[in-house]
């Protein structure tokens, strides 16, 4: 089983990327996992269609414990797994600690047994801003972080943190670094801006997507670019980066 | 109102569990708190505070290190103690503050194992389970770490006792007059799971024969050693002669066949109450149908999901729900702060218990091993 936690600058595209690699992989054959550990619990709408997901922490919320597994997950496109882990009440209580609460009722439900992924791709919010965000990171979670970047100023610094963050938990056992995917926001010199930062934290950059209107057109029809558009060069561009991904395995 | 108590006490939790398992077995024990919990626990929790040493500490946490996550004060001053003081091990514990920040115990413990080369362990305690669930953590942890070689059995009929602490038997005599009682029958108590013994008598388990869990804190271990030996395991606390001597029978009869035992078999009657720790109550209960021919109900405020409950048995963890519970009763067995909560027109027999109302009545605790017989008058 590989696991990987997708991290970046907020709105840099990390859901739609992560959507488009789990529908990328999952045309492979493999088993697939997408757990959005976001309070805005949209990570997987791409993937289930329409189709209702109730976040981990509202079934919590409502039922304490008297809730079971197939509630807190919904069968998406190809048979992806898709689970939310959602957060707080708007304004109160602590995002980070919800989703420490949601991955660990997750695994308590028997949520990996049951499923068997051959993949699970944790959708992380923004930054790694407190503890709560490193639990994809923890033993037991993800085996490898990956940063999703544009050439902007803003999302390099945000990637050069969480790349730092990672670096200093080597000594807990916590994910190991597997490099950046330049999500194109076509700013000047993005493609050099971004390898400087990979060589900077002595990492490589392991896909790469081009900025296309193909994704909102996609997002329209409630689809990944890879199940909408399954022809598009696009759509080769994330089967890459998803194939980039498993080499780690 | 769910989850609170107004009028009765509530039991102590995790970190207790894990302090008082640990207490006697020559490890270091940090509770990272900013201090509150220190003097609960010493004060309330551990009646052996004052007549024996234990290296118990306490983080004195500040908000500055909470909101900025610092850990390396914890870590500093951990493995500086460690290093100077040497303990056998080293356990971590959580409390509610660094739970809600997040604090990853498991992997500060591999910082300070890395550091100090001594074993550590990372509890993820957090103030909001019952102690039971401490004591299952501090044991199973220290099966996994310390019994990993299958010694020879000895040659005698030898058995582990397991979830042993003062939170449920107090000081009073209890533990040694079950060793005693064991002896008498020709059972000999190879290690106490963990009073009276050191380290070294516990990493020596897997030559008894059975395993006698006397409380749930005891099952986590008892499965460990019989995955990894395959020794059967027996449930139950032997209080009264009858009982004792079904365990006793119970015991050979695990060592004959290698298939787990229990000697819980307390049938449901509708107005006698006994509430407590799961493994014990229903022995008392059990205890009390041998010697009487009367079923009772049995309360476990603080069962996490044993597996040994029947549905004989009441899981009310809640202040109303255990009112509700005991509107028909005509007796109730309890400690006494539940008394307030009880009907005026029910006979109440205080059953006092270190876990539930530590130390206010820890001079009236009774040994129900050697005093079975008057504590069973008082009830009939």
């Amino acid at each position: 089983m590989l696991k990987i936690a997708v991290y970046g600058k907020g709105g840099i595209g990390k859901s739609t990327t992560v959507s488009n690699m789990a529908a990328a992989m999952a045309d492979k054959g493999l088993q697939v996992m997408q757990i959005g550990c976001d309070p805005k619990a949209d990570s997987t709408i791409l993937l289930r269609g329409n189709e209702k997901l109730t976040t981990i922490l509202d079934l919590v919320r409502t039922k304490q414990d008297q809730f079971t597994l197939d509630e807190m997950v919904r069968l998406g496109y190809k048979n992806i797994v898709c689970a939310e882990a959602g957060g707080p009440t708007p304004g109160l209580g602590c995002a980070g600690r919800g989703i420490i609460a949601a991955l660990t009722k997750l695994a308590e439900k028997g949520a990996y047994e049951k499923y068997q992924p051959d993949v699970v791709l944790y959708d992380v919010l923004g930054d790694v801003v407190c503890g709560g965000f490193t639990m994809p990171m923890r033993p037991g979670y993800a085996d490898y972080v990956v940063v999703v970047t544009s050439g902007e100023n803003m999302s390099i610094y945000a990637a050069a943190n969480i790349a730092t963050a990672v670096q200093q938990f080597q000594n807990r056992n916590y994910a190991k670094f597997a490099g950046l995917v330049l999500n194109r926001r076509n700013v000047k010199d993005e493609t050099a801006k971004v390898q400087q930062l990979a060589d900077d934290i002595e990492s490589k950059i392991i896909g790469s997507i081009d900025r296309s209107d193909l994704i909102q057109s996609a997002e329209e029809l409630g689809k990944t670019v890879v199940e909408a558009f399954p022809e598009a060069p696009l759509t080769q561009q994330y089967r890459n980066t998803g194939r980039s991904n498993c080499d780690q395995l | 109102m769910k989850h609170t108590a107004s009028i009765i006490s509530r039991y102590t939790a995790d970190i207790s569990g894990v302090c008082s398992a640990l207490y006697e077995l020559g490890g270091m024990t940090v509770m990272h708190d900013a201090g509150g919990y220190g003097s609960l626990y010493a004060t309330h929790d551990e009646p052996r505070w004052y007549d024996q040493d234990s290296l118990i500490f306490v983080s004195g946490l500040t908000e500055t290190q909470a909101i900025l996550g610092d850990d390396q004060k914890f870590l500093e001053d951990t493995i500086q103690a460690a290093q100077r003081l040497k303990p056998r091990f080293i356990a971590l514990t959580g409390s509610p503050i660094p739970m809600v920040i997040g604090t990853d115990f498991p992997a500060l413990a591999l910082e300070v194992a890395q550091a100090t080369d001594i074993p550590t362990f990372g509890f993820n305690t957090d103030g909001m389970h019952p102690y039971t669930t401490g004591i299952d953590q501090a044991l199973t942890a220290i099966a996994t770490r310390f019994c990993t070689e299958a010694l020879p059995k000895t040659p005698n009929l030898t058995v582990n006792l397991l979830g042993v602490t003062p939170l449920d038997f107090s000081v009073n005599g209890t533990v040694s007059a079950l060793t005693e009682s064991l002896a008498a029958h020709g059972i000999t108590v190879h290690s106490n799971w963990a009073m009276y013994n050191d380290l070294d008598a516990l990493k020596k388990a897997s030559q008894a024969h059975v395993n006698l869990v006397v409380t749930t804190g005891g099952l986590g271990v008892a499965k460990l050693l019989q995955q990894r030996f395959k020794m059967p395991y027996v449930v139950g606390m032997p209080y009264g002669p009858a009982l004792m001597a079904q365990a006793v029978t119970a015991i050979q009869t695990a060592d004959q066949t290698g298939v787990n035992q229990s000697i819980l078999n307390c049938t449901k009657g509708a107005d006698t109450y006994f509430i407590g720790e799961t493994v014990t109550t229903m022995s008392l209960a059990t205890a009390y149908q041998q010697a009487t021919g009367q079923g009772s109900r049995v309360i476990c405020p603080v069962d996490a999901q044993s597996g040994l409950l029947t549905e004989n048995e009441l899981t009310a963890h809640d202040e109303d729900d255990i009112r509700d519970c005991l509107k028909t009763a005509t007796t109730i067995v309890a400690d006494p702060l539940y008394q307030p909560i009880c009907p005026a027109s029910a006979r109440f027999v205080p059953l006092p218990h270190e876990a539930f109302s530590g130390r206010i009545y820890h001079d009236t605790m009774p040994n129900l091993v050697t005093d079975f017989a008057p504590f069973l008058q008082s009830l009939v």
